[in-house]
């Protein structure tokens, strides 16, 4: 579903993501982690094609995110570190903007964004403005954009950072939902609890290299002690 | 002090290192810019110099008259920046994240005002400054007027003029501020752009520079008399009149008489400076926890009416990206109060200055004073469209700001995005320009093959004006920047402001040719030869379609890149 072939990306004469590979299957929950700075969001705008590679290709769902963006991107759910909203535009139009990008049909688009207010239970904010919302309120609107379309790979860049402990429960159980019902989850973050907890898979990268993959075979090679292997790993 | 010193050495250190970028890029772009700026500069010298010679020795208007011209552009000038500074200080004083930064630091609140406004004034008034000192340079030199002249009237004169309209705008807004509180903000606004308009009216109809002008040339042929029994009382109060005595004993060699009018310039700056710093201790954090509090505590949205055609979720009009867009755009646009007051204040120019077109009575006989007119009006028509692209095509795609991720990581094509937004912007532009050419050629009852001549021309102008705004708006995008007015008031909007000024100046030049070989036949009583219409479309269209397609694939490229 995902597939990563030596992606590279220089600003000037800097790299950012140096020979980067990794391949993701239907309904794999892929954790990838790493340092401040270490190229993650960089990785991650390349694969939403909002960053040209300098060389190599991402590919998802089988199509080249550069050369077939449209295809690409129709099938990718994008959640943002910043998860910036139009000020002046309430969550609930944010959300019709949003299916309106993806041409949603009217009535489709309706009943989703219906059964999305109840589901991430975003009903008592998303008549106001995006203004008048918390770091929370918009990373919940911000998640229920991404998910509007029912996408089958679904990119997420800190996900539960300012998020309050019942949201943050609301959307773990989500995205372990929609990882069990097939959608391909590759999530940036630092909360490596929260990686352990949800992550089939995880990646290191370091200074824009990978540094530690896990296999595809379901073995744990941390067993449990993530903290102390990524502190070693990126000392 | 310290604390100021600090938060200015800050702000020094970034625009230094900005300025100071010797990548090949920065430095290839901050050449660019220094050689488009340079240019200008030179031509705003020769300006000033051909109009005052042309002033005082051809149209023979007097020194008098001449410097009362001058005071009345000063005033618009004051009035402008004034405005200006009003609405970016809201902006940078009572929105910016930085504010909200520093006042949880401790460091003095008016030390915070004090180094927001000078960061906020240099930014949006430098260039004015620049091209301000060298029409200065072109005026003086026609009076061959020793260095320290310029270095006096740009240091001591200008610069505190401009001053003192921004430190009136800085204690205006905070006064406002606290109003807003009581009466709302709807009322303010209009009561403050009621003031501004009432304020430019009110000038004009005492000051009555018609009737100034018909008692003046009584006198001919002595109009280089000094007839300041014509001004009204209250002129002598506005630092308008005090910079243009200056300028009239200075170059008159009294430097006794113009000596006070510098002293008063300079003594009500510095009051002024004062009297902010003051005012901004004992109100400022106030009128800023104020301005928070109703940013929090908003009223109801503007509600969409249910079932409204514009309504999101209503029944679509377009395909679903571009429908999902103009909606967007639509509710982003009306409610942000800056963007409509903006419009109101736009629609009141163009109505003001087809009134002004219709009461100088331009309706004449005489083939070189049609001429002169139509090619007046025309330049004018060109500078108003100008305006009207640099601030609301320039902004356009900065206004996707930050949020331009959640359009970017979709599937939309942004070639289409970008096309989609130039046809809605150029159809404004267009209806804009064609409805001043079209109206002004009837008010001014000019010839219909003139006017035909003036309607094709505006449609190559209306096209290219928002090609080449709409392409240095994405070239010199800032999404990070939430003003619009900001936005329009940036380097980079000054650039492709006077980029467009350049291309209506060599499109009113193809047309001057065009309209002496016609008047010319008019003058001998003959049939104008037939190409006298088709060749300067032919040429402008030419250059017009070059330039479209240059910045429209400079803006399309532009858009695409790295977000």
């Amino acid at each position: 579903m995902i597939e990563l072939r030596n992606l590279v990306k220089k600003f000037g004469s800097f790299t950012a993501v140096d020979d980067v590979s990794l391949r993701l299957g239907k309904g794999e929950f892929f954790g990838f982690l790493g340092l401040n700075g270490a190229g993650k969001t960089t990785t991650i705008k390349m694969m939403t094609g909002l960053f040209e590679p300098t060389s190599g290709s991402c590919w998802i769902n089988g199509h080249n995110v550069h050369t077939e963006p449209m295809l690409a991107k129709r099938s990718t759910g994008y959640v943002p570190d910043q998860p910036w909203l139009y000020d002046k535009l309430t969550g609930r139009e944010f959300l019709y903007f949003v299916g309106g990008l993806f041409s949603m049909q009217s009535g489709v688009l309706r009943e989703r964004i219906g059964e999305m207010i109840e589901l991430l239970e975003i009903g008592g904010f998303v008549d106001r403005r995006g203004e008048e919302y918390s770091l929370g309120m918009r990373q919940r609107i911000v998640l229920t954009a991404a998910l509007l379309h029912d996408p089958q790979v679904l990119i997420i860049d800190e996900p539960i950072v300012g998020l309050d402990p019942r949201s943050a429960r609301l959307i773990k159980d989500l995205l372990k939902l929609k990882s069990r019902q097939g959608t391909t989850v590759f999530m940036s973050s630092h909360l490596l609890e929260v990686v352990d907890e949800l992550c089939d898979r995880i990646a290191i990268i370091k200074n824009g290299h990978i540094i530690y993959e896990e296999m595809r075979d379901g073995s744990r090679i941390h067993n449990g002690k993530l903290e102390t292997m990524f502190l070693e790993l990126t000392r | 002090m310290r604390e100021l010193n600090l938060v200015l050495n800050a702000k020094a250190q970034g625009l230094l290192h900005r300025t100071f970028d010797f990548r090949f890029r920065a430095f290839a772009k901050d050449l660019a810019s220094i050689l488009i700026f340079g240019g200008f500069i030179i031509g705003m010298f020769f300006v000033g110099r051909t109009a005052t010679i042309y002033l005082l020795n051809q149209a023979y208007i007097g020194q008098f008259l001449f410097h009362r011209f001058l005071s009345m552009i000063l005033y618009l000038l004051f009035v402008t920046v004034n405005l200006g500074n009003v609405i970016v200080c809201y902006a940078t004083l009572y929105r910016s994240e930085e504010v909200t930064f520093l006042m949880g630091l401790p460091i003095s609140h008016g030390n915070i005002f004090l180094a927001k406004f000078v960061d906020n004034f240099f930014h949006s008034s430098s260039t004015l400054v620049m091209l301000g000192m060298a029409m200065l340079l072109g005026y003086g030199s026609v009076f061959n007027m020793p260095w320290h002249f310029y270095f006096l009237t740009m240091f001591a004169v200008v610069l505190p003029f401009m001053l003192i309209a921004g430190l009136i705008a800085v204690m205006t807004l905070m006064a406002l501020i606290k109003v807003a509180a009581r009466i709302g903000i709807r009322w303010l606004l209009t009561l403050s752009v009621g003031t501004y308009l009432l304020a430019v009216y009110g000038y004009f109809s005492l000051t009555n520079p018609v009737g100034m002008m018909q008692e003046v040339m009584k006198q001919f042929p002595n109009v280089h008399g000094y007839y300041a029994h014509l001004d009204p009382a209250f002129s002598a109060f506005l630092p308008n009149h005090w910079v243009t005595e200056f300028l009239y004993w200075s170059v008159n060699g009294n430097n006794a008489r113009a000596l006070p009018y510098l002293l008063t310039l300079n003594l009500v700056f510095v009051g002024l400076l004062v009297s902010a710093g003051l005012v901004a201790r004992r109100i400022y954090y106030r009128s800023w926890l104020a301005a928070s509090d109703a940013r929090a505590t908003r009223g109801p949205t503007i509600s969409i009416p249910a079932g409204g055609i514009l309504e999101f979720g209503s029944k679509r009009i377009f395909r679903p990206v571009a429908d999902a867009i103009l909606r967007r755009d639509i509710w982003l646009f009306v409610r942000e109060p800056g963007q409509w007051l903006h419009v109101v204040v736009m629609v009141f120019i163009l109505c003001a200055s087809l009134v002004s077109i219709d009461s100088l009575n331009l309706k004449s006989s005489r083939p070189l004073f049609q001429m002169l007119s139509f090619l007046g009006i025309f330049l004018f028509n060109g500078f108003l469209v100008a305006s009207v692209a640099l601030r609301f095509v320039f902004p356009s795609v900065s206004l996707e700001g930050e949020t331009f991720w959640c359009v970017r990581s979709s599937p939309v094509d942004l070639n289409r995005l970008y096309w989609q937004k130039f046809l809605g912007l150029l159809a404004v532009v267009l209806v804009v320009g064609e409805t001043l050419v079209v109206v002004s050629g009837r008010v001014a009852d000019f010839n219909p093959d003139l006017v035909t001549l003036a309607v094709v021309s505006m449609a190559f102008v209306a096209l290219t004006l928002t090609s080449l705004h709409m392409g240095g708006g994405a070239y010199f995008a800032d999404y990070k920047e939430r003003n619009a007015i900001r936005v329009a008031s940036s380097q980079g909007a000054s650039l492709t402001f006077l980029l467009s000024i350049f291309y209506i100046m060599v499109t009113v030049t193809i047309l001057w040719v065009a309209a002496n070989q016609y008047f010319e036949a008019l003058i001998l009583r003959k049939t104008p030869p037939s190409t006298w219409l088709s060749w300067p479309v032919a040429f402008i269209g030419l250059i017009s379609l070059l330039a479209s397609i240059a910045t429209t694939w400079l803006g399309v490229r532009c858009f695409r890149r790295d977000y």
